[in-house]
């Protein structure tokens, strides 16, 4: 079930209904539950066997890995956990990509090999639910955390429709202790809820699907050498829309849960006013770049064995992560542009960090600049279909040739420009502040008339129900 | 070690301002907003109906399956949406006809959808737009390919807009924020090319029942942008490549061995097909004979198939209805048309029957 659907209208008014309704908690969390499923299963009923899969598993894994005190077994109830999660992840979405590498690969060889068509259906947001629960037993297995004791609770933990699809990836520290305890929203935090809806909504619906995806799409869709201008806003676009997708999510799904009175953690913090790479993945997918930091990097030994590894251990875990996003070369080099950003700011920090020039204003805005450019390069490969309209895309935006096929016309340009503008000034506005505390420095009859505004342009989009971005991955 | 259960500080800040009263005032802006957009949209002359969506042509297309698989049904492309009126057809024939027609887009991926569907049994009628039909052209391929797949959440989702569809103008994809946008008069930028997008051309009843929008029938200048936007990036043939032409022709062929090898498979399990070529106008006159002689065409595909074919050049009661933008018929011609349709097919029937005896 999307959120930018009328279905998802109807379904959350039930929800809050039935969270409100004098019932005792455990009855409100078995309809959270039913609901939850209900969510995924409004996308592909049988799927839901899959979040049951991982529910059971870890559920069994943990209780076992906390009692045991062997090491070999331990390990080997952490192997089951792991296998069978990455072993869902790998079936469903690198199956069919994998396959293909065999078949290049044999080729390259000299042998023939022609598999049957590998058709299965990515079930959606697996990715974002596997590395939940994993996360769940990693923590036992690393006597970071206690199973929980409550089956409803985990099975909640693992299946909380908020962010099930589409994160945050929520740690089992911060959400199952919520449900441990009866919580009901505050009047002020349903209503803030509902206003962090309200703008999720906005950044799906309006800017990325209604300003930007049509520009992204015509330059990245188009088969020719581009002219610099439309290459240069088409990505610019996608850089846009793929922060008001995602971001977009996640702010409706933190807003979801807060107006039932549940707490979720930020996934963005205005990432495109970042400067330098460590500050930009403070800001980007937090969910999933602290997830990568504590279970990949840190027990790959992160920056304590010496500064090669350090290096080796940062693109290890950025070629990984970019691979979590998407069965395809394109989003191992994006991972790997990001570890290679990461590893270099690094060594410059190390030699030049300390100069006094870093701290003055026009320094840190070029340098904000700087990594804006840097990352719009990693968003050609993110986007791009296939390497050669990668290389298509790069040659014109960094040769500034001339000559190529312009596709964008006047009002994608005016809509291109215009929303990005605004963008990298909000951002730069809110670089140190939380959304809250410049709401809060607004009168009140500002903001009751934006927020009525975004609700009109909401509806008189009329989007299209347009699937997440990251529902993919 | 920590448990599992302690909280990592859950929590979300707040905003200290009352928020209560601005979603007050957030509800009274709303109200005053949609009030505006829809007196605007019902003073163009619209009004609620409903849209033309995947969802609801996937209602239509299950009712196959679920019991009306013997009854008529209708594909093609907008002329057979919109000439053909299921009320008058219902009277002549005492059956309601399943409206599966698609504007801008060839009806032969639901003749070989049709063909595999051991429910449908009945009689189909194609309509033929030379332009669409013989090119294979889909612009709906988003309905032809949502319909088997899908899910409970869109099929729901469109239950609850035909809630308020019928009710609200502005609610149609033609009225949508970025579609009015989009067709604003922006400089045109040199090198680049566009077309223009189709307007609003029609209402839709709940069952794909279709008739002319009242402000197409008598707004000159909306005809006038209607004929522009049929005649947008026309090249005549003899200004084409030569390889441009040759790829239209075979793929000409190929679209006519389609409609061929599914009308052989509709026909095998007993269903009768009817191709219908319906009136067009103006710039079709030239354009269709241009590049879709009837001789290499429609002629081909009714010898080939075997089918009963009923070109209105070739029948007096089918020619003379009024087509304010050269292709659609007004509501009211429609109605008569479907009837002069109906009992000149009924003829043809009962005389391909005498000859076969």
């Amino acid at each position: 079930m999307l959120f930018n659907s009328l279905t998802f209208v109807v379904f959350f008014l039930l929800v809050l209904a039935l969270h409100n309704a004098p019932l005792s908690w455990t009855t409100k969390k078995t309809n959270l539950l039913l609901a939850s499923y209900l969510f995924y299963a409004a996308w592909n009923p049988p799927f839901v066997v899959l979040l049951w899969i991982s529910t059971i598993i870890d559920w069994h894994v943990a209780k076992r890995l906390f009692a045991e005190q062997a090491v070999n077994r331990r390990r080997f109830l952490l192997a089951i956990s792991v296998v069978v999660n990455l072993g869902l992840l790998g079936y469903f979405k690198y199956g069919g990509f994998l396959l293909e590498n065999f078949v290049a690969l044999s080729a390259m060889l000299g042998v023939t090999y022609q598999p049957p068509d590998w058709n299965i259906v990515l079930p959606v947001g697996i990715s974002f639910y596997t590395f939940q629960t994993m996360a769940y037993s990693l923590d036992v297995y690393l006597k970071r955390a206690k199973p929980c004791t409550s089956f409803l609770d985990f099975s909640l933990f693992v299946t909380f429709f908020p962010q099930l699809v589409a994160g945050p990836i929520v740690r089992p520290s911060h959400l199952l202790p919520q449900f441990a305890q009866p919580v009901r929203a505050t009047g002020q935090q349903r209503t803030w809820g509902l206003a962090l809806m309200t703008i999720g909504l906005f950044q799906k619906i309006v800017v990325a699907d209604g300003l930007l995806a049509p520009v992204a799409d015509a330059a990245f869709q188009s088969t020719d050498l581009l002219h610099p201008v439309d290459a240069w806003l088409g990505t610019l676009a996608f850089s846009g829309q793929i922060f008001s997708d995602f971001a977009g999510y996640s702010t409706t799904a933190i807003g979801v849960a807060l107006t039932l009175g549940f707490g979720l953690g930020d996934n963005f913090r205005f990432p495109y006013a970042a400067i330098g790479f460590s500050d930009f993945w403070r800001r980007w997918h937090i969910s999933l770049s602290t997830w990568l930091r504590d279970y990949l990097y840190i027990p790959l030994g992160g920056n304590r064995k010496g500064k090669l590894r350090t290096y080796a251990n940062l693109m290890t875990t950025m070629l990984i992560g970019g691979l979590w996003h998407g069965a395809s070369w394109t989003f191992v080099v994006w991972g790997g542009l990001h570890g290679a950003y990461l590893a270099a700011e690094r060594w410059l920090c190390a030699h030049f960090g300390n100069l006094r020039i870093w701290n003055t204003m026009g320094a840190r805005i070029v340098l904000a600049l700087l990594t804006y450019f840097l990352v719009n390069l990693t968003w050609v490969f993110f986007r791009a279909q296939d390497f050669p309209t990668a290389w298509r895309m790069l040659t014109t935006m960094l040769t500034l040739a001339t000559d190529g096929k312009k596709v964008l016309n006047t009002a994608m340009i005016v809509e291109a420009t215009l929303t990005i503008s605004v963008m990298l000034l909000v951002h730069w506005r809110l670089r140190e502040r939380r959304l809250e505390a410049m709401v809060s420095s607004l009168p009140n009859w500002l903001l009751g008339t934006v927020w009525g505004a975004m609700l009109g342009l909401i509806i008189i989009t009329q989007g299209g129900s347009d699937a997440f971005i990251y529902f993919q991955f | 070690m920590p448990s599992s259960t302690s909280s990592s500080s859950p929590q979300r800040p707040l905003p200290t301002i009352p928020m209560g009263r601005c979603a007050l005032l957030a509800i009274a802006v709303l109200g005053v907003f949609l009030a505006i957009w829809e007196i605007h949209w019902r003073s163009q002359g619209a009004h609620g109906s409903y849209r033309n969506s995947e969802g609801l042509w996937a209602i239509q297309r299950r009712r196959i399956d679920h019991g009306e698989g013997a009854d008529w049904v209708f594909t093609g492309s907008s002329r057979t949406l919109s000439d053909l009126q299921l009320d008058v057809w219902q009277q002549e024939s005492g059956q309601r006809p399943i409206q599966l027609a698609l504007e801008g887009t060839s009806p032969l991926r639901v003749m070989e959808d049709l063909a595999k569907d051991s429910h449908f049994t009945g009689t189909l009628l194609v309509g033929v737009s030379p332009n669409l039909f013989f090119s294979g052209f889909e612009f709906r391929k988003d309905v032809l390919d949502r319909y088997p797949r899908e899910t409970p959440a869109q099929w729901s989702g469109q239950q609850i807009s035909m809630w308020v569809e019928p009710y609200l103008a502005f609610y149609n994809f033609d009225f949508s924020l970025f579609t009015v946008l989009k067709r604003q008069p922006w400089p045109k930028r040199a090198g680049v090319q566009s077309r223009m997008d189709v307007r609003k051309l029609f209402n839709l009843d709940r069952d794909r029942n279709t008739r002319m929008w009242a402000k197409l029938e008598t707004d000159v200048a909306y005809q006038d942008i209607a004929k522009q936007v049929w005649m947008d990036g026309f090249v005549p043939i003899a200004e084409r490549k030569p390889e441009e032409i040759e790829r239209t022709l075979r793929n000409r062929g190929k679209q006519i061995e389609r409609a061929v090898a599914a009308t052989k498979s509709l026909q095998s399990k007993g269903v009768e097909v009817i191709f219908v070529r319906h009136p067009s106008e103006g710039h079709y006159a030239v354009s269709e004979p241009m590049f879709y002689p009837r001789e290499d065409t429609w002629d081909v595909l009714i010898e080939k198939t075997g089918a009963l074919g009923i070109h209105w050049q070739d029948h007096p009661e089918l020619q003379g209805f009024p087509l304010p933008e050269w292709s659609h018929m007004t509501a009211a011609a429609a109605d008569r048309y479907s009837h002069a349709l109906y009992h000149v097919m009924k003829r043809e029937r009962q005389m391909r029957v005498a000859d076969r005896l």
